[in-house]
């Protein structure tokens, strides 16, 4: 069945709006229009047992199935108008938790972008489209106004710097009030420190790099030490690297702003890579720190679906990505020894909580699948295999630990009740594993869990899954 | 008729009641709530989300008072349009009722309200060793309310049985709002064997107490491969034959095998006509014992593979390809309907060809999956609702795919319900006087029919008339029974009353008042009507006494797992002196108070279509209607030794509020053992 058989359909959007729109999907089934997409939900309804929003409120409509039928409806025209379905479009975490348990992996998300794409309720206000521009041609400029950002925070301006921040800048104040919480607010950020690092440099020693390093936006402009510590880690496993001097992956465009500028930045990442592994080689690795970003990144080729030239370029560079959770190699970990890394530490801006310097050989230790990584890039089973040996049975799992903390971009303003209580759920799952340190690898998700413990279980912290690893390996280099 | 916007009416009461925030009625709420996962459509006026079970039985109340048609919805799934509302008025969601209230361990019960998930609450068994048995393909997010209303099956029911064997008490929300409460060791008719299966038509469970089983100390899987179809059901008989139940015996045909061993890998052979999954459970002693059995029986009946499954992950694996079909189906098109007949397990091979033979006539691509044991058989049709013409024709062949299995003496569905999709399918399988009884239980409890209205019965009374019964005639029964039927309908026309007793050893404990001339010589149909070894079932006229009809079995190598005792089937049935028997009832020809005769049930060890009139017939002590005939289940073997539990003395039941409804839909003369139903203050015959 091909989308001319039902040529009578209506798309959600005029033909005037096609350069605004992915227009076809990429599917495990291949290529599908909207329609045919959406359409290949057969209602059975396994989505909704996973799906975190249908969790809480047992609401069909806040369900992936329901989701996809809101959409169908629309293109079948028997749900007249697109904001009657906007209750269902735009509370979707976008987690992809439907897809994985979608025996058709019908792609949700996608949909929902799509749809949200022919909605005229776009989120972007005017400052965040300013903001979202200079991402994409003028990363200087913004490193300067967020940087001053900064300053104001240190200042103890913290409201003030919130509304400069990140966050708020790209239409997402909600994040702002978490962003003012994070511990560290750099002043210098990532790609300055690993620019001027010369062993860094492609070619530097004349050696070819085994890895280049990707520096997503979280990384680099809130927590730097979380990209300082994948270069340490990637150095100590895979052996000398270079910093692959990226622009932004493009997904905030993608997902909150203009397609068009999404292609431009894919495209300035793949032309880099291109030129990159000319000298390096094709099979080196392009290593990511954020999911999310990387998970992306991987789907390059979806914004390409109708562009003969760049459409196999971007399939090369997707290929070539890496997720810093999946390329540690297991084989290499040993057992950390707990008490030695962090009895001895003991300053006050630790991120390790006191409990855990006081007994080191009782830490628990748990993961939680950021929604990028498990459902996105189906990585589970990697990150466990290093953690369980590193740290036996100091590592425990987490319950439900694939459902999202409803980080998810500007959910947790735009539905603040809804990702409160998704968030609760999270923090009880963590309580109930009685965990000292969860692990994440996606930035939204360390914002989110950064806050909703603080709030609820200030017993744990959360840390990227590089600062951990970073920590406990140091003894092995 | 459904008038528009009569919800407003109540919608502020109901807001009061259920919270303001639970009461949604944008046309997007209403749009995803007119659906399940059938074809069927309809839109409510209102979607009502629970937040408490207590608030169930207001809401409904006032929907009733308000003639607002109303029905529950779960999870959603339902295959049949269980849940659609068709009258429009309000889906309540259970959905948030998913708290799992406790779980003995000591007395193997689980109680439940309705939204749990199937899967959940299997989860929470295994912490401590334990399941749940009835485990439908959808159990990963089916609710236990929706698995009660359609009274689900699923692979492990062939050893275990069906939702309603596991069922031991509920609270009951009625269609008009009153709660109530039904146990399986209530005194009087099996009420709560009647509420199971209703698909929501007959009111609401608003909590649930399950029968829990021990996980078995060992479990063998093995797939193994025909060259027929022919040889893999004669291989199960056999199986069967020789005393093993297995756990399981899931079977896929060659079409099903190859696309899943496409995707999967899990060593499916590619070249069998058959392939069957087979599993047996119990002490590592008895599953060495019965695998072993179960692989002879399978290589002397030329099995081209046999393939155990040696560690939890092979197990994992060969599991992973049953469960793969389905998911393997519904990647090739955008809609699978997965179909449900059943038949007698000996004539599957006649059905599955018959579904070969009308899926080529109708140009439809269908995938075989059947659950061996118990001759339920789900064709996977996959298609694209989009298409019209293409979906017509997946309508008509599923139409008549269940026209062959009532042909060959089956039923319309094994689990699935019937909902609105089979409902025109009820006049293939029961006669017109049989759905006016199905009609009036109906609106015994619901006389304004608001409760999932228009379900499970054809709503145009000339449906029946159109629509041709193809069920088999039922075998003749014995000049003596005829006797009867023709006296009670003599008595009939002359308004003049019965007493409606076997042996009366039961009866004479309870010494009623009653004249010598009003007895019926029940004791006298006797007959073996219909014994099928092969299926091991059992038609018999139930004025047969006990002690003898056993002994007649066990002379053709079959068991009655009935304890001993004395008087007659029918008595024994009747007065419920032996609980468990309700899981060995299948069938029953009914006759009623003015001479019709409901045939019920029929030979086949799952059947939800209609009401389970048959339980209602159990502890009615005569007074809705005669018990003719009676299709049992038997076994290979006789009941081991040690787990007889003994029978209850005979005890008459104080007729409630519902009996006395169902007593007016059955016998409004009170014709069938009057003093039963007799007012106590007024002892006027005609007074229910």
């Amino acid at each position: 069945m091909t989308s001319k058989d039902f040529a009578h359909h209506t798309p959600l959007y005029p033909e005037s709006a096609a350069a605004c729109h992915l227009n076809r999907l990429i599917t495990s089934l291949g290529d599908r229009n909207l329609y045919d997409a959406v359409s290949q939900c057969n209602r059975c309804g396994y989505c909704a047992t996973v799906c975190p929003t249908h969790m809480e409120t047992g609401r069909e409509t806040l369900s992936g199935r329901g989701r996809n039928q809101a959409v169908r409806l629309l293109i079948e025209e028997k749900l007249k108008k697109i904001h009657e379905a906007e209750e269902s479009i735009f509370t979707c975490l976008l987690c992809g938790a439907c897809t994985s348990t979608c025996y058709a992996r019908v792609p949700t998300a996608d949909i929902m972008l799509e749809a949200r794409r022919s909605s005229l309720k776009k989120r972007s206000s005017i400052p965040a489209r300013i903001a979202m521009k200079l991402l994409v041609h003028h990363r200087a400029g913004l490193a300067r106004w967020l940087k001053a950002a900064n300053i104001f925070k240190k200042a103890g301006l913290a409201r003030l710097a919130g509304y400069m921040g990140v966050y708020h800048a790209l239409g997402m104040p909600g994040l702002s009030a978490a962003e003012r919480e994070i511990a560290g607010s750099p002043l210098t950020f990532l790609h300055e420190i690993l620019e001027k690092d010369p062993s860094l440099r492609t070619a530097a020693s004349g050696k070819k790099a085994a890895w280049l390093y990707f520096a997503p936006c979280g990384p680099d402009y809130l927590y730097p030490e979380v990209g300082l510590s994948t270069v340490r880690l990637l150095r100590r496993f895979l052996g000398e690297g270079a910093f692959f001097r990226n622009s932004c992956c493009g997904l905030i465009s993608y997902n909150y702003g203009d397609i068009a500028d999404a292609r431009i930045l894919a495209q300035k990442n793949i032309l880099k890579f291109e030129a990159m592994s000319a000298y390096e080689g094709t099979s080196i690795p392009v290593v990511g720190d954020c999911s999310s970003c990387v998970a992306f990144m991987k789907s390059y080729e979806q914004l390409f679906t109708d562009d003969l030239q760049w459409r196999p370029r971007a399939r090369r560079f997707a290929r070539s990505v890496r997720d810093i959770l999946e390329i540690i190699p297991q084989d290499r970990i040993s057992r950390a020894d707990l008490s030695s890394v962090f009895g001895a530490t003991q300053h006050s801006r630790s991120p390790i909580p006191h409990s855990a310097i006081r007994t080191p050989n009782s830490l628990k230790v748990t993961y939680h699948d950021s929604c990028r990584a498990c459902h996105g890039q189906e990585i589970r089973i990697e990150p466990r295999n290093v953690l369980k040996k590193a740290l036996g049975k100091n590592y425990a799992e987490l319950n439900e630990s694939d459902c999202c903390c409803a980080g998810a971009g500007t959910f947790a303003f735009t539905q603040r009740e809804l990702s409160e209580k998704i968030l609760m759920r999270k923090i009880s799952n963590i309580a109930g594993a009685q965990a000292d340190i969860v692990l994440a690898g996606a930035t939204s998700c360390l914002i989110q869990l950064e806050k909703g413990l603080k709030k609820y279980y200030p017993k744990a912290r959360v840390l990227h899954y590089s600062v951990f690893l970073d920590k406990i390996t140091s003894a092995d280099s | 008729m459904f008038k528009k916007h009569r919800f407003s009416k109540a919608s502020g009461k109901i807001k009061e009641i259920a919270g303001p925030g639970n009461v949604f009625c944008s046309e997007a709420d209403l749009l995803l709530y007119s659906y399940d996962s059938g074809l069927d459509r309809a839109k409510p006026e209102a979607v009502v989300r629970i937040t408490d079970r207590s608030l169930i039985a207001p809401v409904v109340k006032c929907l009733y008072e308000n003639e607002i048609a109303y029905v529950a919805r779960g999870s959603g799934t339902n295959l049949s349009g269980g849940c659609v509302p068709l009258k429009g008025g309000v889906v309540l969601n259970l959905s948030l009722l998913n708290k799992i209230l406790e779980v003995d361990t000591a007395e193997n019960f689980a109680v439940v309200e309705p939204g749990v998930c199937n899967m959940a609450l299997q989860n929470r068994l295994a912490e401590t060793g334990h399941f749940y048995a009835p485990d439908p393909a959808s159990q990963r997010v089916c609710s236990i309310g929706g698995n009660v209303g359609e009274n689900s099956g699923g692979p492990r029911c062939l050893k275990y049985g069906v939702t309603s064997n596991h069922v031991i008490r509920m609270e009951w929300v009625t269609p008009e709002g009153k709660t109530a409460r039904w146990s399986v060791d209530d005194p009087g008719p099996d009420m709560l064997g009647l509420m199971v299966g209703s698909e929501g038509t007959l009111g609401i469970a608003t909590k649930i107490w399950l029968k829990i089983l021990k996980e078995p100390e060992s479990i063998r899987t093995a797939l193994c491969s025909f060259p027929s179809v022919e040889a893999a059901i004669t291989a199960v008989t056999e199986i069967i034959k020789a005393g093993v139940v297995p756990r399981t015996i899931e079977a896929m045909d060659k079409i099903t095998a190859s696309a899943v061993e496409a995707r999967v890998h899990a060593g499916y052979p590619a070249n069998a006509e058959a392939v069957l999954l087979m599993e047996v459970d119990g002490s590592r002693q008895k599953t060495e014992r019965d695998i072993k059995i179960v692989e002879t029986i399978c290589r002397n009946n030329s099995c081209l593979d046999w393939r155990p499954a040696a560690t939890p992950e092979e197990r994992e694996k060969l599991w992973e390809g049953r469960r793969g079909a389905y998911a393997a189906m519904s990647r090739l098109a955008p809609n699978v309907l997965v179909e449900d007949g059943v038949v007698p397990r000996p004539k599957l091979p006649e059905a599955l060809k018959s579904v070969r033979d009308i899926a080529s006539r109708y140009e439809i691509k269908v995938g075989l999956l059947f659950h061996a044991g118990d001759g339920n058989l789900h064709p996977n049709i996959i298609f694209d609702e989009r298409n019209r013409d293409e979906t017509r024709r997946v309508k008509k062949a599923g139409y008549e795919i269940l026209k062959a299995c009532v042909a060959l003496g089956g039923s319309i569905s094994g689990e699935h319900g019937i909902g609105v999709e089979k409902r025109v399918g009820m006049s293939w399988l029961y006669d017109s006087g049989t759905i006016e009884l199905f009609r009036g239980v109906k609106s015994a409890f619901d006389p304004e029919n608001l409760a999932n209205p228009d379900k499970i019965i054809p709503v145009s009374q000339h449906t029946e008339i159109r629509q041709a019964l193809l069920k088999p005639a039922p075998r003749e029964w014995s000049q003596e029974a005829g006797e009867i039927v023709r006296e009670v309908r003599e008595r009939a026309q002359r308004s003049r009353p019965s007493v409606i007793s076997g042996l009366r050893t039961r009866l004479k404990a309870l010494n009623p008042d009653y004249k010598k001339e009003e007895l019926l010589p029940l004791e006298t149909m006797r007959s073996i009507v219909d014994l099928d070894k092969p299926n091991y079932t059992v038609t018999v006229e139930a004025g047969i006494d006990l002690p003898s009809f056993k002994k007649e079995l066990a002379a053709e190598d079959c068991h009655l797992r009935i304890p001993d005792m004395e008087g007659t089937l029918g008595g024994i049935l009747a007065s419920k002196a032996w609980i468990p028997a309700r899981d060995l009832v299948l069938g029953m020809q009914v006759l009623l108070p003015d001479g019709t005769i409901a045939d019920l049930g029929g030979k086949v060890v799952k059947n939800v279509a209609g009401y389970d009139i048959t339980k209602l017939m159990l502890g009615s002590w005569g007074a809705y209607g005669i018990i003719l005939t009676v299709t049992l289940k038997l076994h290979s073997q006789a009941q081991p030794a040690g787990k007889k539990e003994a029978p209850r003395p005979a005890s008459m039941f104080k007729p409630g509020e519902y009996h006395r409804k169902l007593k007016k839909a059955f016998d409004p003369g009170n014709l069938f053992n009057p003093w039963i139903f007799a007012g106590p203050e007024t002892g006027v015959s005609k007074d229910l």
